[in-house]
């Protein structure tokens, strides 16, 4: 076995690991350490990457070397390499993106505590990402939610905590259901391992028994993660969560958390379930529909926003019911038309909060739409990042979310039923995303009084600039080299079956 | 050379706001200079083109980025490249009432390069692009004054073209699944064998994209931006809202229509029949708002409604003469309406007058003015002899030879409208020219013709509707062979 | 060919050539004295165009036609001198001289002369290209802008009423003119070529196929041109606009321009062909509207008090009668209709002169002021006597004749019902003419016992006025005494050579 093999299991471990050890640190070492955490498991993450594509062949890895069941399982195709990548990738810069305003949102004395959290909410990332098990994906689940719940926490405002509060709630009722579809899963097959579930689900199908049972429990599994990652009409705790919690957690919620189990979602599907068999379900349909009623609900909330985070909130939730579109439509097609929206919007969405945080602060700390009239011009960098973001969202040419759309679009031509349906809310739901965010962005670059704000420059922000030309570049370069993306992606899928 | 032609706008625009000027004239000649060559490049570019098609870039799949000159880019692009020097001309006169100089010319100098882009495009998608690209450069010019009106028909502007092309591009979508290539293709590129049996949900996608692309033609129920709009200086609403913007949407339906779904496909089907109602509905419906529209560009701007739909008529009569009676509108009413426009902005710049019951008794003070303004109403009323007329009998006698009554009721709506064209027009040019027996000569004493840079445009182009009024058989029949899929 | 070009553009060229050199000055500027000059110009102008004219229709060049340019491939400009249009071409040549010189001493107190002579040379030379037009599109282009340069005429004096007249005028006039523009797109699809050939040029294959919808479209066009005409139920605009204008503007307006419907009816026919249309449903419509018209146009004239509103109304009634002549479609009935063309012309236009003269000297505009004009104006008052004779149709005048042949040729035609019922109706106006008409010569000369002889003053108009009254009378009669000259071109008019 390559030593390369080894590198999913050390970035889980790196970044429990650090977690611990920052609970010791000041501050400002919990915040290198922390960077230089993401950095170590993204380098590992590409070389894995790289692996895996010269290999072609995914591989698993036994914890400790016990074989199942005994052991523990890992598996990393590219998939999971591409996505611990991007994951990496993407809360670096939003780390970077929200560093320069930590110390006015999280009192000082709880900063490690920050990056404690964060390097959990990583390795359990992480872990859901490779694992192969589906009681270890559980525990991670729930360390994942723990985590997610304390960022949101962690700026303590009173509007946070009820934020976290329901956020809990929610996703206690999201991860209970999982357990339950998880012991009903066990119970119908005896298994926990995907690939033994696998054989097993594939058995009981063509025996004919216990196939209501098995709905059943593929279907908690599933409404389980969709209220996790906040799939309409389960949205209800998103806004506030995304809304009010500090610029990295928000950044992080909502392009991360929801993603991974959005993946874990997507690995039950291929690995556990078996792509045919829960297409033959009528589960999908039930996403399909939900998913179109989230592209069109989230949009119209996100028109009737007057607060822009909270805008940004609620579109997640429209983008969200995208990628659920995307699992509706239950081709291969739509699978990767999903899998490349979650990079699209994991890439913009983590943009625009990072980008409004910029705007916001020039505008005295408002969120108000009205208060932010001209902010492009106090602060550019922000402006022309938020102006991409929303380009971006809208599905224009050059930026990542016109690839997906075009994807979404290709995919839904090929569903016979369900083609006119998703042709349509594509169309309307771009209308409503054109409407909020252009509007927003006319907003900002409309002429104010400038006297009222000062301006900041390059120099007052060169970290906050560069991460934003890095996003923007992620942006470009998902928008205009798609192909060996959806490669990639097609490559990865196919790794899963 | 191709790629070229596109770009040097381009980097002329990103020039303007980086180069120091020291004086403004500088920057004029600077700015003439570049649009002009560029123009004369296009135009040797047009007249020595080969078939050959440019690849720029590769996008997914099979998907890419690339340009290629055939009949009908020569069409737009030529108009594109032939109006914009003078339009360029215009606006330095026009600019200096106006603040941010530099952020206009940047932008309008821009919106040349995508509109080329969009006139040079060899496939779907590279329209496309380019399409929703323009959208993206005009915000700024009609956003130009800051105001809160201008902001808001800028947001209208905004929600309405990316709307539209959210629907242009299902269109787009269909033509990649279901077609065998997403290139231009006289005809059409629709596979008989992928569509079998889908006939009925591709119209049906036909018409979403056709309302699509219609937004920017400012088809009926999608208009209200376009007067909206006229709150931008008046270079862009002429050059813009008149002609590449709102053409840039009729010259995509052609291109869907004729290029990529195909008339064969498409005729005497109920797809047809329902865009030939809308747009016979928006041809009356222009009109009749123009009437009663009190503000002199936004009566214009109604008008050029009216226009547009003139050309999406004839094109979606789904004929060649048909597309030669659209070719021909297409190219006509640019001049005729430009003129206008012209005209319209040059009354604003002398008199700071905008409504038109602030015209009366201008006309014996800016003789060349209104002078120029009657001749280019009397050629959009289609007066015979002058551009109007010419092009209106091209489309009409497509809809008689096309043989459907619909098309017949179409010629009636034509007709219609040219009698409103007549009212909302000469009424202007009454109330110039007669305004009344008690009229106080005193409050217009000090008001007289633009000089020569506001007024050489205006001359060319009313000798070019004069011209193409009379002698209009070189470019009728280079039409026709564009009709025929020859060029 | 050149007489004809010059008889076109030479006028048209010094029309615009007074426009712009006299451009008025605005008040408080210097004023253009030199106004000897101006009437020089126009005078010489005038007499040079009808010279032109004349040439045009003595040499017989312009039998065979010639094309001056081609709009496009298939739509020529084409002139050519037929008899139909030698005899509007006479009308024109006759009464717009006299007319102009007329004007010469009516004009004196209006503001903007060079305006008014510029138009009015515009509309002669167009004119002269309506009569000498050989197809339809040569034709419907100038009957454009017979309109367009006839308009400003009527606006003149630029008071409030006029101007609404002016626009009323031009928006029937170009109602009327779309409406046949509808037709000549079908004629253009189902003719061989649009120039006019005798006896229709219909192609019979389109004749058999959509026979129907092209009696539709002759009836459109029928009534389109019929506006011109002041054909019920769009002859609104002929009393606003008649009587707003100058007197002898509305004198040419009345006499001349409305016979551009005429002319343009006779072409539509001449398109279709009789043949095609008698017997047919158009036919009986169209005798229903022109005997309607005949009788309301009558009947209001009688119950009008303005003296100008009330020849208008009568031209209104008299141009019906041309047009009934027409709708019967037999040799005779056409013989009366041109005939009465001429007729009307001179008659009409002396009558708007003599009014214009009473108006210019006395300033009274209601019959019921003008008691005792007689004795004031007494040539003038006499003239007027002469010419309302010939509008009723007294022999020896050239209203008889033409009646006389309009009456003959209804009885011949064997219609149904309106063989009798159109000489009923037309005897009927007959008699509503004297009504109107007379009275102005019974108590102008017999004012009654009351009339204060003390004031009288002789207010004979200067000869500039009273001599285009005189010839025009005297050429009223004269066409009623030598009947045979006329009726012989009018045969050949009739016979299409």
């Amino acid at each position: 076995m390559n030593f390369i093999c080894n590198f999913p299991f050390f970035s889980i471990l790196l970044s429990l690991f650090s977690g611990t050890i920052c609970s010791v640190l000041p501050a400002k070492a919990a915040k290198v350490v922390n960077r230089a955490v993401i950095i170590a498991v993204g380098l590992m993450s590409a070389v894995l990457l790289l692996y895996l594509l010269s290999t072609g062949e995914p591989f698993i890895y036994w914890m400790g070397h016990f074989p199942a069941p005994w052991g523990n399982e890992i598996r990393a195709g590219v998939l999971e390499a591409g996505m611990a990548l991007f994951f990496c990738m993407i809360m670096y810069l939003s780390m970077a993106g929200g560093a320069h305003k930590l110390p006015g949102e999280v009192v000082e004395s709880k900063h490690n505590l920050y990056y404690i959290l964060v390097n959990l909410l990583l390795s359990s990332l992480l872990a859901l990402v490779y694992t192969n098990d589906m009681f270890t994906a559980y525990v991670f689940v729930e360390i994942n939610t723990i985590s997610a719940c304390g960022l949101i926490m962690i700026r303590q405002v009173g509007r946070t905590i009820e934020a976290a509060v329901r956020y809990m709630i929610m996703s206690l009722l999201g991860s209970g259901l999982l357990l339950f579809g998880l012991c009903i899963m066990y119970d119908l097959t005896g298994h926990l391992l995907m690939s033994n579930i696998k054989e097993s689900v594939g058995l009981i199908m063509a025996n004919g028994e216990y196939q209501i049972p098995l709905i059943v429990s593929v279907a908690l599994m599933c409404i389980g993660l969709c209220i996790k990652s906040a799939l309409f009409p389960f949205h209800a705790w998103l806004p506030d969560a995304y809304g009010y919690s500090t610029v990295s957690s928000a950044a992080i919620l909502s392009s991360l958390v929801s993603k991974g189990y959005i993946f874990l979602l997507i690995k039950i599907i291929y690995r556990v379930i078996g792509f045919d068999i829960f297409n033959n379900t009528r589960i999908i349909d039930v996403l399909f529909v939900f998913g179109l009623m989230g592209m069109i609900f989230g949009s119209l909330s996100a028109i009737k926003e007057k607060d822009i985070r909270r805008m940004i909130a609620f579109s997640s939730v429209a983008q969200i019911g995208y990628i659920y579109m995307g699992f509706g439509m239950g081709t291969q097609a739509g699978m990767v038309a999903s899998v490349f929206h979650i990079l699209s919007h994991a890439a913009t969405k983590s943009l625009l909060f990072v980008a409004a945080i910029g705007l916001t602060d020039v505008s005295g700390g408002s969120r108000k739409f009205i208060d932010l009239t001209g902010a492009a011009y106090r602060n550019k960098w922000a402006g022309v990042a938020f102006t991409a973001g929303s380009l971006s969202m809208v599905g224009v040419p050059l930026f990542s979310g016109f690839i997906s759309k075009l994807l979404f679009a290709q995919a839904a031509v090929q569903v016979e039923g369900k083609m006119l349906a998703s042709l349509i809310v594509l169309g309307i739901s771009t209308v409503l995303n054109a409407i909020y965010f252009m509007k927003t962005v006319l907003r900002i670059y409309a002429t104010t009084d400038e006297a009222a704000y000062t301006g900041i420059t390059f120099r007052d922000m060169k970290a906050y600039a560069v991460t934003l030309v890095f996003f923007i570049l992620l942006n470009v370069i998902l928008g205009v080299s798609s192909q060996p993306v959806v490669n990639m992606i097609e490559q990865g899928l196919a790794m899963f079956a | 050379m191709i790629i070229l032609v596109i770009l040097i706008p381009f980097i002329t625009g990103i020039l303007v706001p980086a180069i120091p000027f020291r004086k403004r004239w500088q920057k004029e000649v600077f700015l003439e200079t570049t649009v002009v060559l560029n123009s004369i490049l296009v135009w040797y570019l047009l007249l020595h083109h080969s078939d050959s098609t440019f690849l720029l870039a590769h996008f997914t799949g099979n998907l890419n980025i690339s340009f290629r000159v055939d009949g009908m880019s020569m069409v737009f692009a030529g108009l594109v490249s032939a109006l914009w020097p003078f339009a360029t001309l215009y606006a330095f006169e026009y600019m200096t009432k106006e603040k941010h100089e530099n952020v206009f010319f940047l932008f309008y100098t821009l919106t040349y390069g995508v509109t080329l882009g969009i006139a040079l495009a060899a496939n779907l998608l590279t329209m496309y692009f380019f399409y929703e690209l323009l959208t993206l450069v005009t915000v700024p010019l009609v956003m130009h004054t800051l105001t809160r009106e201008a902001v808001l028909a800028s947001r209208k502007y905004l929600y309405y073209s990316l709307g539209g092309a959210a629907f242009a591009f299902l269109g787009l979508i269909m033509v990649i699944v279901y077609g065998s290539t997403t290139d231009f293709i006289f005809g059409g590129v629709l596979d008989p064998a992928k569509t079998a049996g889908k006939t009925n949900v591709l119209l049906l996608i036909y018409v979403m994209a056709f309302m699509g692309f219609g937004v920017k033609a400012a088809v009926c129920p999608f208009n209200s931006w376009l007067p909206q709009a006229g709150v931008a200086p008046t270079p862009v609403t002429a050059l813009l809202h008149a002609v590449a913007v709102v053409k840039s949407g009729a010259f995509a339906i052609i291109r869907l229509t004729y290029y990529s779904f195909g008339t064969d496909f498409l005729k005497g089907t109920w797809a047809q029949d329902v865009v030939m109602a809308v747009v016979m509905f928006t041809i009356v419906y222009g009109c009749s708002r123009a009437v009663k529209e009190t503000h002199l560009k936004r009566r214009l701007a109604y008008s050029t409604i009216s226009n547009l739909s003139y050309i999406l008529f004839g094109a979606v009569i789904m004929t060649p003469l048909g597309l030669v009676g659209a070719l021909t509108h297409l190219v006509f009413h640019a001049v005729m309406k430009i003129c206008s426009f012209f005209c319209a902005g040059a009354v604003m710049h002398q008199t700071d007058r905008h409504y038109i019951h602030e015209l009366n008794g201008l006309g014996y003070k800016m003789p060349r003015v209104f002078g120029i303004f009657t001749i280019s109403a009397l050629a959009l009323m289609g007066v015979p002899g002058l551009a109007g007329f010419i092009s209106k009998w091209n489309l009409a006698c497509a809809a008689v030879e096309s043989g459907s009554p619909l098309a017949w009721g179409g010629i009636a709506c034509l007709l219609v409208s040219a009698l409103l064209t007549a009212i909302y027009m000469l009424t202007i040019v009454v109330r110039a020219f007669f305004p009344g027996k008690d009229f106080d000569y005193s409050t217009v004493l000090d008001i007289r013709d633009p000089n020569w840079k506001m007024l050489l445009p205006l001359f060319v182009f009313t000798i070019f509707i004069i011209l193409f009024g009379v002698y209009s058989q070189p470019i009728v029949d280079f039409f026709m062979s564009v009709a025929a899929g020859a060029v | 060919m050149f007489p004809i070009l010059l008889s076109i553009f030479f006028p048209i060229a010094a029309g615009v050539f007074l426009l712009i050199r006299y451009r008025t000055p605005l008040s408080g500027e210097k004023r253009n004295t030199d106004r000897k000059a101006l009437l020089l110009l126009t005078g010489c102008f005038l007499v040079i165009t009808a010279a032109f004219a004349v040439a045009a229709l003595l040499t017989g060049t312009g039998k065979d036609g010639f094309i001056l340019f081609n709009l496009t491939k298939t739509l020529p400009v084409y002139f050519r001198i037929d008899s139909v249009g030698t005899l509007f071409s006479l009308l024109a040549v006759i009464v717009l001289p006299f007319a102009g010189f007329f004007s010469f001493e009516y004009m004196k107190h209006e503001e903007r002369e060079s305006r008014y002579y510029g138009f009015y040379l515009l509309a002669f030379g167009v004119l002269n290209g309506l009569c000498f037009a050989g197809n339809l599109i040569t034709f419907y282009l100038f009957f454009e802008l017979l309109t367009l340069s006839s308009m400003p005429l009527v606006m003149h004096s630029g008071s409030k009423e006029a101007v609404m007249a002016g626009l009323k005028y031009l928006f029937y006039s170009l109602c009327g003119a779309y409406a046949a523009l509808f037709g000549i797109y079908f004629l253009y699809r189902n003719c061989d070529s649009l120039t006019f050939t005798a006896g229709g040029a219909l192609r019979a294959s389109a004749v058999a196929e959509h026979g129907g919808f092209l009696l539709v479209t002759a009836f459109v066009m029928l009534l389109g041109f019929g506006v011109k005409a002041g054909m019920f139920p769009m002859h609104a605009w002929l009393p606003t606009a008649h009587p707003v204008a100058p007197a002898p503007a509305s004198a040419v307006l009345s006499s001349v321009i409305v016979k551009a419907g005429v002319l343009a009816t006779i072409r539509v026919l001449g398109m279709f062909g009789t043949n095609f249309l008698r017997g047919t449903w158009v036919q009986t419509a169209w005798i229903i509207l022109t005997l309607i018209t005949v009788f309301m146009g009558s009947l209001l004239a009688y119950r009008e008090p303005v003296l100008k509103k009330r020849l208008a109304y009568s031209t209104v009634s008299q141009l019906s009668y041309i047009l009934f002549g027409l709708a019967v479609m037999n040799e005779t009935s056409r013989t009366g209709a041109l005939c009465h063309v001429l007729a009307h012309g001179f008659v009409k236009a002396a009558l708007f002169l003599c009014a214009g003269a009473i108006i210019y000297k006395t300033g009274k505009t209601r019959v019921g002021e003008m008691r005792g004009i007689g004795k004031e104006m007494p040539l003038t008052l006499w003239c007027w006597t002469i010419a309302s004779l010939g509008l009723i149709g007294i022999p020896p005048t050239g209203g008889f004749v033409s009646k006389w042949y309009l009456a003959l040729g209804s009885l011949k035609s064997g219609l149904p019902v309106f063989d009798v019922l159109g000489p009923v109706i037309l005897l009927l106006s007959a008699l509503l003419t004297a009504g109107y008409l007379l009275p102005l010569t019974i108590y102008g000369f017999f004012p009654g016992a009351d009339y204060d002889y003390g004031s009288l003053q002789k207010k004979e108009p200067c000869k500039l006025m009273i001599v285009p009254i005189l010839i025009l009378t005297i050429l009223s009669v004269l066409i009623g005494l030598f009947p045979d000259i006329i009726a012989s071109t009018i045969d050949m008019a009739i016979t299409g050579r």
